[in-house]
């Protein structure tokens, strides 16, 4: 029972992480700003559910994979948010740099 | 707010030329000021709470305009840019609040759904009828799969996927047909172009990229391998194998450029591998025709069920469908990006 609540608790902290990227998604209108938002949660996020996957599974092979899958989503996401920011900045046009002043709104 | 109301007495009513006048201009590229156009677009979603007051400020616009309707009966693409702009941004809004009520909608029906989902492999779910059953009951000893569906899509039903496995390779072919650059024309615009992009390749050094490929791809195309030799065993096989794969050898030639996946691949070798594993396939079924056209390759023997070496013709079969997947995506991948395998 308290391992189910301690496993609940991971995966709603999880959830929570994953709204607040999507919310984030949403709310900011910049193409830097967004992809800052959706990395960095997609990684936390990420981290937290598949351990209260692990505690609520228990101690067994299926730790493992989940590991597994932790490790290539830490090593891919990144790596993929990294590309597109960078298409990003390379292909600036000097008429978009405006929208840097819409960062805060 | 303010903006929503900008120069109502200018835009002209719901005349007929306008929605196509301004389907030309944004067609031939002619857009209006900035100063009307970002505004409108970046604070809409302020405004999203009155959505409900717009609405009803929508159904009484278009009525004190009727007068005017002579003068803007011309054309006028600059006027239809405003008033298409005005339509899209009272859309916009009500949008907001359609896409809200949908998505709750979906979610609903969604989990709903989930919740009414049979129990996993009990007896009584609808799927198990009658040809699933001859499927399940008969397959591993007519097959010597254990993978049932690998049973049925490469030995009951051997000769769909050899047609499936031939629409990829058809579909690249017609691909190669229309954006290989041809080698006795030169095309001297194209090969400028070509020649600036290596140029940007080799000055960007990319090693973020450059290292996390070096990281996975490995790791990718021993999967791919061990999904394409194990899909008569367990779930997988040549289909999402090859893909795997495919998107494997992409990330490789996406990192280190095309130059040293040609010291591999080579357009020769791609037709030559490709071409192979198919007349193999085909091969194979023609056996079977030959020999009664019954489930493929009835005297080869199954071997133990389990073992890798067993399914008679299917782990073969497995492999050829696996390499013309994975060659396919990543010609695919090389004759968009490059022109050239």
């Amino acid at each position: 029972m308290i391992r189910f609540i301690i496993a609940a608790v991971f995966i709603v902290a999880g959830i929570f992480v994953f709204a607040a990227a999507a919310f984030g998604v949403f709310k900011f209108k910049y193409v830097l700003n967004r992809m800052h938002v959706a990395a960095k949660c997609d990684s936390l996020g990420a981290l937290l559910i598949l351990i209260g996957c692990m505690i609520l599974g228990g101690f067994s092979f299926m730790t493992l994979k989940l590991l597994l899958i932790l490790l290539i989503l830490w090593v891919t996401s990144p790596v993929a948010a990294h590309l597109i920011v960078k298409a990003e900045v390379k292909t600036q046009n000097e008429d978009d740099s405006d929208e840097y002043e819409v960062i805060g709104k | 707010m303010s903006n929503s109301n900008y120069n109502k007495d200018k835009i002209p009513s719901t005349h007929s030329k306008a929605p196509w006048n301004a389907f030309v201009g944004w067609v031939n590229g002619d857009t209006p000021e900035d100063k009307f156009e970002k505004p409108e677009l970046y604070q809409a979603p302020k405004q999203s709470h009155d959505a409900h007051n717009e609405e009803s400020a929508v159904q009484q616009t278009p009525m004190p305009q009727a007068e005017n309707e002579q003068e803007y009966n011309t054309d006028h693409t600059e006027q239809g840019h405003f008033l298409l702009k005005e339509k899209f941004t009272k859309f916009y809004k009500v949008y907001i609040v359609i896409a809200v009520i949908i998505g709750c909608f979906v979610v609903g029906i969604l989990a709903y759904a989930v919740c009414c989902l049979p129990p996993y492999g009990y007896a009584e779910n609808p799927v198990n009828n009658e040809v699933s059953e001859k499927y399940l009951e008969d397959g591993l000893e007519d097959t010597g799969a254990t993978n049932a569906v690998a049973g049925m899509i490469l030995d009951y039903r051997a000769f769909d996927t050899f047609g499936e496995s031939t629409v990829l390779f058809v579909a690249v072919i017609a691909v190669t047909m229309l954006m290989k650059r041809s080698m006795n024309k030169k095309d001297e615009e194209g090969e400028r172009l070509v020649a600036h992009e290596t140029e940007i390749d080799k000055k960007d050094q990319n090693l973020i990229l450059k290292y996390g490929a070096m990281i996975l791809v490995p790791f990718i195309i021993l999967f791919g391998v061990y999904v394409i030799l194990n899909g008569h065993i367990s779930p997988g096989g040549g289909f999402s194998g090859g893909a795997i794969i495919g998107g494997g050898l992409m990330l490789y030639a996406m990192a280190f450029g095309h130059e040293k996946i040609s010291k591999i691949i080579t357009y020769r070798s791609f037709t030559v591998i490709t071409s192979c594993a198919l007349l193999t396939y085909a091969g194979c079924k023609a056996y079977s025709f030959y020999t009664g056209a019954n489930h493929l390759g009835g005297d080869i023997p199954k071997g133990i069920a389990g073992a890798i070496l067993s399914g008679g013709f299917i782990l073969p079969l497995n492999i050829c469908v696996g390499i013309t997947v994975a060659f396919t995506m990543y010609g695919f991948y090389s004759l968009f990006s490059k022109g050239d395998i």
